[in-house]
């Protein structure tokens, strides 16, 4: 059975239709890439996936139960996390305030263990902070944990993002762009961080770097105007002539 | 590790039970004058308390009088009709307006900053105008007197209706139950995820957190004490009406907890009401008219130097004179921020 599962998935605003009759299907383990040209449809297919659109046409089944139309928070808590395009973070907290606000889904004591400060809610506490801590430091940002998240530099931001999503303890993962405005070396380290997240979690990666993609991903799917266009193996894909089509600056492309 | 956890709690436990020592001895040494002036501001000290923790959890309520007057009129209707004893009406009162919150809360907080802004807003007056139309329920503009209580404790008879003392002991019992439940909410992982929801709403239902779940329980919880604050003052002022508690108040309470800090759960919205509360009611009997423009000039000042809240003065003190992160001005920029977005 599939870990997700997309059928005939549309969005419509107004009269633009920005994903039209998406078909999917990822299997747990997975490391799937997804690109595109610009206004391809990626972010908004991550949107009705993570439940902060309601798909206007279509089905969705994640773990083999039906998500669209559950609120963003009630999928999250399924496990399905994702990460934002921007620098969507807690900006008047520090990183490691960042991380620990991430982990709320592993909390299991309830709203009066809280308040009334029981000893399994400050055992688990304790483990939150050793748990945002070591999740700092696998990227690399143990030296900044106090600094706050609006005086980070982009790509500090950009890995603090994915921190706090890991801190979520996902199953599937969505990744929007990871290393967009990162340099080559931030770049590298952040796709090996990707890579071995891969052997442990699903992983759904957008990027806009073909190479990148083409290079990490054993499956990579093209979306263009909201369809798919193709979904393999990567050689496969990149080779196709509608894929090379779509894309400009073709030479790239088939290198 | 333990030995600076332990330092770190005397050094906030020595000066906190200092104050609470001082606070007690307070009647000792000042008349029923200050008094006057003292317990009023110890109760908005606790709908400010109420008004920074719905503001922490992303919303601005432009209603808080209206809570209090639900909670003061059902404690003196309880009072007068059902001869509920006293103490026992003034709790029934807060939970009767927290129920009202819960009910209200459930349509209204979902709406975007300035919408919730605006009905609550609208709440406040429609309960002044309940208030002055169910003439048979609430005796219209003329009001209710208020039964004042009279406990005897062995036999000792404490007559609160003659001696403010024993009003001030009342509230400042209040304001330190209050504190605390505020406290303990702000400290545990419910002030944290409710930080979260007030900073970045859309991250926090990404990562699970049910927004709408949260911010009901603040406003649930903040309301009813608001609530019994309300019920409190009506029986200091052995009145109620529907002009005790009106929109200025509602204001006012905004003020105060602005120029408090917003960025403080406790401290600040204490402060802000024990400054400036006192200070609006002395310049009402001294300077007829100046009153407005020393009060708003003085809030303008502090608001322009210290956004975060006079509270910023009590971290510098503490902290041996260094400047803060700023962290406290976040409280105020969100506020303003989730009032002014969808």
């Amino acid at each position: 059975m599939a870990l997700l599962e997309l059928k005939n998935v549309s969005k419509f605003f107004g009269s633009l239709a920005a994903l039209k009759d998406i078909n999917l299907e990822i299997n747990q383990g997975e490391l799937v890439g997804l690109v595109g040209p610009n206004g391809s449809g990626k972010t908004t297919l991550f949107n009705v996936i993570s439940g902060f659109y309601h798909p206007s046409e279509g089905e969705i089944f994640y773990d083999g139960k039906r998500i669209a139309g559950l609120r963003p928070d009630q999928i999250a808590s399924r496990g399905l996390i994702r990460t934002f395009q921007s620098n969507v973070l807690f900006k008047d907290a520090t990183a490691l305030e960042n991380v620990i606000r991430g982990c709320y889904l592993r909390t299991k004591a309830n709203s009066w263990q809280a308040f009334f400060g029981t000893r399994g809610y400050r055992k688990e506490e304790k483990e939150i902070v050793q748990r945002a801590e070591e999740m700092l430091d696998f990227f690399g940002l143990s030296e900044v944990r106090d600094v706050l998240a609006d005086e980070l530099p982009h790509g500090h931001q950009r890995s603090l993002g994915l921190a706090v999503a890991v801190a979520a303890n996902p199953k599937l993962l969505l990744i929007d762009e990871p290393v967009s405005g990162m340099s080559e070396e931030e770049s590298t380290v952040a796709v090996d961080h990707i890579r071995e997240l891969a052997n442990r979690i699903t992983v759904i990666l957008v990027e806009h770097h073909v190479k990148t993609v083409v290079a990490v991903c054993p499956r990579v799917i093209v979306l263009n105007f909201g369809h798919t266009l193709a979904d393999g193996k990567p050689e496969e894909v990149m080779s196709q002539k509608n894929v090379i089509e779509a894309y400009l600056g073709t030479e790239e492309v088939v290198k | 590790m333990q030995t600076l956890q332990i330092r770190y709690r005397l050094k906030t436990s020595i000066p906190l039970l200092l104050v609470i020592i001082f606070a007690c001895c307070v009647p000792l040494f000042t008349g029923n004058q200050a008094l006057t002036l003292i317990i009023p501001a110890l109760l908005w000290g606790v709908a400010c308390m109420g008004l920074t923790l719905i503001a922490r959890a992303g919303q601005v309520s432009m209603g808080q009088a209206g809570f209090m007057a639900i909670g003061a009129y059902s404690a003196t209707l309880l009072a007068l009709r059902v001869d509920v004893p006293f103490g026992l009406n003034i709790l029934l009162g807060g939970i009767i307006s927290g129920i009202v919150a819960f009910l209200i809360g459930r349509a209204v907080l979902r709406l975007g900053g300035m919408y919730f802004a605006i009905v609550t807003l609208a709440f406040g007056e429609v309960v002044r105008v309940i208030a002055i139309n169910a003439r048979n329920i609430t005796n219209g503009v003329y009001g209710l007197t208020v039964p004042q209580p009279q406990i005897s404790i062995g036999g000792y008879v404490i007559a609160f209706a003659v001696t403010k003392a024993a009003y001030y002991y009342l509230s400042l019992g209040l304001v330190i139950i209050a504190a605390l439940i505020f406290w303990r909410l702000d400290v545990s992982r419910l002030g944290r995820v409710v930080r979260s929801i007030s900073s970045t709403p859309e991250l926090s239902q990404h990562l699970g957190i049910h927004v709408m779940k949260y911010r009901l329980i603040a406003f649930t919880v903040a309301c009813t004490l608001t609530g019994v604050a309300g019920g409190v003052y009506c029986h200091f002022l052995a009145f109620m009406g529907p002009t005790v508690f009106v929109l200025s108040h509602s204001i006012l309470i905004l003020i105060m907890s602005a120029v408090g800090g917003l960025g403080s759960a406790v401290a600040g919205p204490i402060l802000g009401a024990m400054i400036l509360s006192p200070l609006g009611d002395y310049l009402r009997t001294v300077l007829v008219g100046a009153r407005p423009l020393i009060f708003g000039g003085l809030v303008v000042i502090v608001m322009f130097f210290l956004p975060g809240g006079l509270v910023t003065i009590v971290d510098r003190i503490r902290s041996g004179g260094r400047r803060g992160t700023g962290a406290r001005n976040a409280g105020l920029k969100n506020a303003v921020r989730n009032l002014v977005s969808k």
